[in-house]
């Protein structure tokens, strides 16, 4: 026992093994799904305006709004709360996971 | 009675009942009452994230904006949903294991330095007095609506009303009840939109779907078309604002405290959801307002200029409800709902703001030897100092109730969010980097105004709403740069965030 392991130094996109590396994965999910979703959309919108796909996306009615309008104004925030709905989920399991094999009742 | 007399009346009512309800409840249950009122599950647990949410950016201001600018304003619905998101899952969670509940004391504790602290308090503070002035535009308008006086008299009435609220509850020792408040909230600003969608003739059982078929009518019938994108702005200024207001939220001084006052970690969690799904509730229903206030103003006949529509934006809702013909009292609780919503926000940030000048300036760097009691005083003299402050500013307010709360929003997503981010998911992250991050942030914020004219460029990275873009990414450089080049901190806070706040599983 000369040497005593290399410490682990917290970070992000290096995360421990264990509890650590399930949840910065869950994290790391939800913020693909938070940024493609939210400003992926705008910038389709932006880029493709005047094309078939730009027409399609503010010419087709849903709920009587245009679909890029229900999309951000009506969808975003529901797909905000579906994401933390996701998050939670994960967390809970990941978290009675790492309880049961450290041996601890669940919190 | 008149209308604008049953209005004021239903103000009255509500105000009041609060301090009554409060009362009952308090002498209910005088033991059990801890930081922020009983643990009511998850459910009231997310009612009172979301009552401390609403304020009138979000009930008067929001309409005003998208009543505006159409599609450009739906940044700001989303920009304010979405940022809990963020604070989900980056930070709620994690700074509950770190255990301290407020960004300067986290930030203390974290990086070790009381230069750090009496940074992040006057930022906190900052961020309180703007956000405050924002809420006393709101209810300066409102007064000036209500009682028909000039805005400049109607903001120091309702300066003087907030504070004699304030002093009244304090008085009284009246708990804040967050699960009524959101009720109000909510049933005051669904059930005036339900009329009015009656009224004009759609889809009134959810007008957060029948205000569609008005747009259609708008377009067709008006050739006003509401909904185009990207048409009074750009795609970069619909991005950088949306932005701005996510990582704005995870740095407001009064949204990250809510996790501690629920007991244990998993229902912190999910009172979130249910927090942002009444949230949405009222963010589904703010461009309804816009779209029929637009649409009953082209009936009648009125086209406002651009320079007097933006006059009149912050109080479209208001208006709108008067212009459809809605009874005075149904106008009265339309009113009461935004106004209780500004009232408790400003009670709020202010107590907030004060208790940063008490703790943070005056007992952790000024006089560490001070008493309770001393600490109460400065706390009591500086609410009173802040909301002067605060009235001042809201004098001449530079903007719309929604691009001031903005600029706070900006002024936590360049300074609080970087180093809350970094101080939680990377050790090495240090007291040097702490600071230069936070002061960067500041001339980021502060970039347009101050630099804007020499440097356009500037202006246009950093527009004084939206400039956390550009912003926090830069904070997060500068503090990686500064920190690797200076010593790394302590080894007992590295263990900390290895053991405690990252490892407590394993």
């Amino acid at each position: 026992m000369s040497h005593a392991p290399k410490r682990y130094s917290v970070n992000l996109l290096r995360p421990k093994k264990g509890y650590m590396r399930d949840e910065v994965g869950t994290i790391l999910l939800v913020l693909l799904g938070w940024g493609l979703v939210t400003f992926g959309f705008q910038i389709v919108l932006a880029l493709w305006a005047g094309t078939p796909l730009g027409r399609f996306l503010t010419q087709t009615y849903l709920f009587n709004l245009p679909l890029h309008f229900f999309f951000s104004g009506q969808f975003l925030p529901l797909w905000f709360i579906i994401l933390c709905v996701f998050y939670n989920y994960r967390l809970d399991r990941i978290t009675e996971y790492h309880s049961h094999m450290r041996d601890r009742s669940y919190e | 009675m008149n209308d604008a007399s049953w209005t004021i009346g239903i103000v009255l009512f509500v105000l009041v009942s609060f301090l009554l309800v409060g009362l009952r409840q308090k002498s209910r249950e005088s033991l059990e009452y801890g930081f922020g009122g009983r643990y009511t599950g998850r459910i009231g647990g997310g009612a009172a994230i979301a009552s401390n949410w609403m304020s009138a950016a979000s009930l008067m201001g929001l309409g005003g904006i998208i009543y505006l600018q159409g599609y450009q304003a739906l940044a700001y619905v989303i920009g304010w949903t979405g940022g809990y998101v963020l604070l989900l899952v980056l930070l709620a969670s994690q700074i509950r294991r770190f255990g301290k509940f407020t960004a300067p004391d986290f930030i203390a504790e974290r990086y070790g330095s009381p230069v750090a602290r009496f940074l992040a308090a006057l930022i906190s503070i900052g961020i309180s007095i703007i956000y405050c002035t924002a809420q006393f535009k709101g209810i300066g308008l409102l007064f000036s609506f209500m009682l028909g006086v000039e805005y400049n008299r109607a903001v120091l009435y309702g300066g003087a009303a907030v504070v004699s609220y304030l002093v009244i509850a304090g008085a009284l020792g009246v708990p804040r009840n967050q699960q009524m408040l959101y009720f109000v909230i909510c049933v005051s600003f669904i059930v005036p939109l339900m009329w009015l969608a009656h009224h004009l003739g759609y889809f009134w059982i959810l007008p957060q779907f029948g205000y569609g078929e008005a747009i259609s009518d708008l377009a067709r019938q008006y050739q006003i078309d509401f909904t185009l994108p990207f048409t009074s702005g750009t795609l970069f200024g619909w991005v950088s604002l949306c932005f701005t207001l996510m990582v704005g939220t995870a740095g407001l001084p009064h949204v990250l405290s809510r996790f501690y006052t629920v007991p244990n970690v998993r229902d912190a969690r999910w009172s979130v959801v249910w927090g942002l799904f009444f949230i949405a509730l009222i963010y589904w229903s703010a461009p309804a307002f816009a779209v029929f206030g637009r649409l009953l103003e082209v009936r009648t006949g009125i086209r406002l200029p651009p320079p007097a529509a933006e006059r009149m934006a912050d109080l479209v809702v208001m208006k709108t409800a008067v212009l459809a013909g809605m009874p005075g009292w149904l106008v009265g609780v339309l009113a009461a709902g935004a106004l209780s919503a500004a009232f408790f926000t400003v009670a709020g940030l202010l107590m907030t703001g004060a208790a940063s000048v008490s703790y943070d300036l005056y007992y952790c760097l000024i006089n560490p030897k001070a008493n309770e009691s001393d600490r109460m005083a400065v706390a009591k003299g500086s609410t009173l100092v802040l909301a002067g402050i605060v009235l001042l500013l809201a004098l001449n307010p530079w903007g719309l109730i929604v691009q001031i709360t903005a600029l706070a929003f900006a002024l936590a997503g360049n300074t609080l969010f970087p180093l809350l981010l970094l101080g939680i998911w990377w050790d090495r992250a240090n007291r040097y980097g702490a600071i230069a991050g936070m002061l960067v942030g500041l001339c980021c914020t502060f970039a347009q105004p101050l630099l804007g004219g020499t440097f356009p460029i500037l202006a246009q990275l950093f527009p004084l709403t939206s400039s956390a873009l550009c912003g926090a990414p830069l904070v997060i450089l500068v503090m990686i740069a500064v920190s690797l080049a200076t010593k790394p901190p302590p080894d007992a806070m590295r263990d900390f965030l290895e053991h405690e706040v990252h490892g407590h599983l394993d």
